[in-house]
């Protein structure tokens, strides 16, 4: 029944990221955001993608580098306690392949956005801010940065 | 068509042309090595020196000479084919040979066998561990007992359950090893303060707080500890538990009371030092003890309240991952509770018989008595040391020597002098038991006498 659940990993939230289905599953669930967006029905196209554009920025924002440490208690005494689940991701090694995939993401996104939104500066204006709330911090010059102090303990 | 601001277009190649460098440079794997060259190889294997497998060790290190014990190390040991009074094991209350505690443990050993063979998690837990637990936290009056199964790890487990990287603990100097392994593990920063020195620990107290001010944020998310030990095996005195109770609660540090020597031995009915005290048992956030000393049996336990004890269930390294306590041993630690709950007179005559061996050694040309006086663990420390620590052991060995010729057996504390924080100096090890008479009391102490005339002057 437990046959292979036994891992060595000493902090899960390191793999997460590279697990089966999940790249297909984050792809699969801001397209159910889109669809939920699109049928309201005093949204325009371009609101619409906007919104979907903010949302996903924000809640990529919140749950990569926000939220700190872990929700489970690590062997290693808390080592990561401190650090968001960005900087956790493959244990601080930069330029993996799962780094990657989320930091093209809000890219293509934005790309899809600036399109369907007809290049409006007033949409411009806030799908640029929101990509560049989002990027900065998967910079591999941004590690383990806190600007101001912010969310530093 | 619609036309499309040039600053959007430029931004937008930019971004495809970041996308392009992202996809198509070096991706990172873990366990990424770095291979040397062959040169670097043949260097590195030129330069290395082997070392012997077993270093030169000289003759007379006293783990190669030691000490055989033939039968149980009762009241009277045989040591190396000859029998003396035993004043060197921690067998306080005498219930090593207890015959009632004999035939509990014999009768769990025809129904349970020996071992468990799996950690309590693991089809590891039996009725007498629950029982146990039960009794020993109705015995300390707190919620909850947990129990580990080897006493060293009791505290070593305890105190990294709780206290993570980042975290402050506060530790006596004189804190015996296990408690400096459970610090080790923990990854916590460690501040000494000098032996019951109230004064250096306030002071210890007060640069935190003015830290802790510097910087709040930091602070809300630190977590303070103060780890004692109710009577201290390097020394054999007792902590001031009032004054630190105090410091607690002004400077809202928690505190970890180890009591694995004064378990069974202070107090009116021997819950410990909190009952020679008379504090109430809710001031302590945790007690640890170890079960070999008093209630002689193996293993150790934690008490205090559910909340904090229910976290070792999980996060206590030696509760999850040994396993348990053989039923047998559980079943002598609570037939030696049900002496201690039916007799609670033998904690008053343990600790007359202290007093009365360390006011007889008092006045031992060359030899000071280090401890309490209601101690039943006190140490004889060299007045002079005679220039290095291998004299003074080489010393107090032909001290230890000639009493045990003379049919008292005792010790030489013994450390691991590399790996101690603050090694202790060497002394022999006196320990009372509530089994040996007034006359053999006496006779230790004279033979002490004796020995100390003619080896050391």
């Amino acid at each position: 029944m437990n046959v292979g659940v036994a891992h060595s990993e000493v902090n899960p939230n390191t793999r997460v990221m590279n697990s089966r289905g999940i790249w297909l599953a984050y792809v699969i669930s801001v397209g159910v955001l889109h669809i939920v967006l699109l049928s309201i029905p005093f949204f325009s196209i371009p609101v619409v993608w906007t919104l979907t554009n903010v949302i996903h920025n924000l809640v990529m924002y919140l749950l990569l580098h926000t939220v700190k440490g872990t929700p489970f208690e690590t062997p290693d005494q808390g080592k990561d306690r401190l650090l968001t689940h960005w900087e956790q991701i493959d244990y601080g090694t930069q330029c993996t392949s799962s780094r990657k995939f989320l930091s093209i993401s809000p890219v293509v996104l934005y790309l899809l956005t600036s399109f369907y939104t007809k290049y409006d500066p007033a949409h411009f204006v806030v799908n640029t801010a929101s990509l560049l709330s989002v990027l900065l911090p998967k910079l591999p010059q941004f590690h383990g940065v806190r600007v101001f102090g912010i969310n530093k303990y | 068509y619609f036309q499309a601001p040039a600053y959007h277009l430029i931004l937008e190649g930019i971004l495809i042309l970041w996308i392009i460098r992202l996809l198509f440079s070096k991706t990172y794997k873990l366990q990424e090595r770095s291979d040397l060259t062959l040169k670097e190889k043949e260097e590195l294997i030129e330069e290395w020196q082997p070392e012997p497998l077993v270093p030169p060790v000289p003759k007379d290190h006293p783990a190669l000479n030691y000490n055989i014990v033939s039968g149980p190390p009762t009241h009277i040991i045989t040591v190396n084919g000859k029998e003396c009074i035993n004043f060197a094991s921690f067998n306080f209350l005498g219930l090593l040979d207890n015959e009632k505690v004999k035939s509990a443990a014999q009768a769990s050993l025809k129904k349970y066998g020996v071992g468990t063979c799996g950690p309590r998690g693991f089809y590891g837990t039996f009725d007498v561990h629950l029982e146990l637990e039960e009794r020993l936290a109705k015995f300390m009056r707190t919620e909850e007992a947990i129990i580990y199964s080897y006493g060293f790890a009791t505290i070593a487990s305890a105190i990294p359950a709780y206290s993570k990287r980042g975290d402050i603990v506060f530790v006596d100097e004189a804190a015996c090893f296990a408690i400096q392994k459970g610090l080790q593990a923990s990854r916590s920063n460690i501040k000494l303060f000098k032996h019951n020195d109230m004064a250096d620990l306030e002071r210890l107290l007060k640069e935190q707080e003015t830290e802790d001010q510097k910087n709040p944020r930091k602070a809300r998310v630190t977590r303070r500890f103060m780890v004692v030990e109710g009577l201290y095996m390097n020394t054999g005195d007792i902590c001031p538990l009032p004054e630190l109770i105090k410091l607690k609660y002004k400077y809202k540090v928690r505190i970890f009371l180890e009591e694995s020597l004064s378990f069974g031995v202070l107090g009116e009915h021997g819950r410990g030092i909190t009952e020679h005290f008379g504090i109430n048992i809710d001031d302590i956030d945790l007690i640890s003890a170890n079960m070999e000393n008093s209630l002689a049996s193996i293993g150790g336990f934690c008490c205090g309240r559910s909340f904090i004890i229910d976290h070792q269930r999980l996060s206590g390294q030696g509760y999850c991952f040994s396993a348990s306590l053989p039923p047998l041993l559980a079943a002598a630690a609570i037939e030696a509770l049900n002496i201690m709950e039916d007799n609670p007179d033998i904690f008053q005559t343990l600790r007359a018989k202290c007093e009365r061996i360390h006011k007889a050694l008092q006045g031992i040309s060359g030899l000071k008595v280090v401890g309490e006086s209601f101690s039943p663990a006190l140490h004889l420390q060299l007045e002079e040391s005679c220039g290095s620590r291998e004299n003074d052991v080489k010393l107090l060995k032909r001290v230890v020597d000639y009493c045990m010729n003379s049919g008292i057996a005792l010790t030489q504390a013994r450390y691991l002098e590399k790996e101690e924080k603050c090694l202790p100096p060497p002394s022999i090890r006196v320990v009372i038991t509530v089994e040996q008479t007034e006359q053999e009391l006496d006779k230790a102490a004279s033979l002490l006498k004796e020995a100390a005339q003619s080896v050391l002057n």
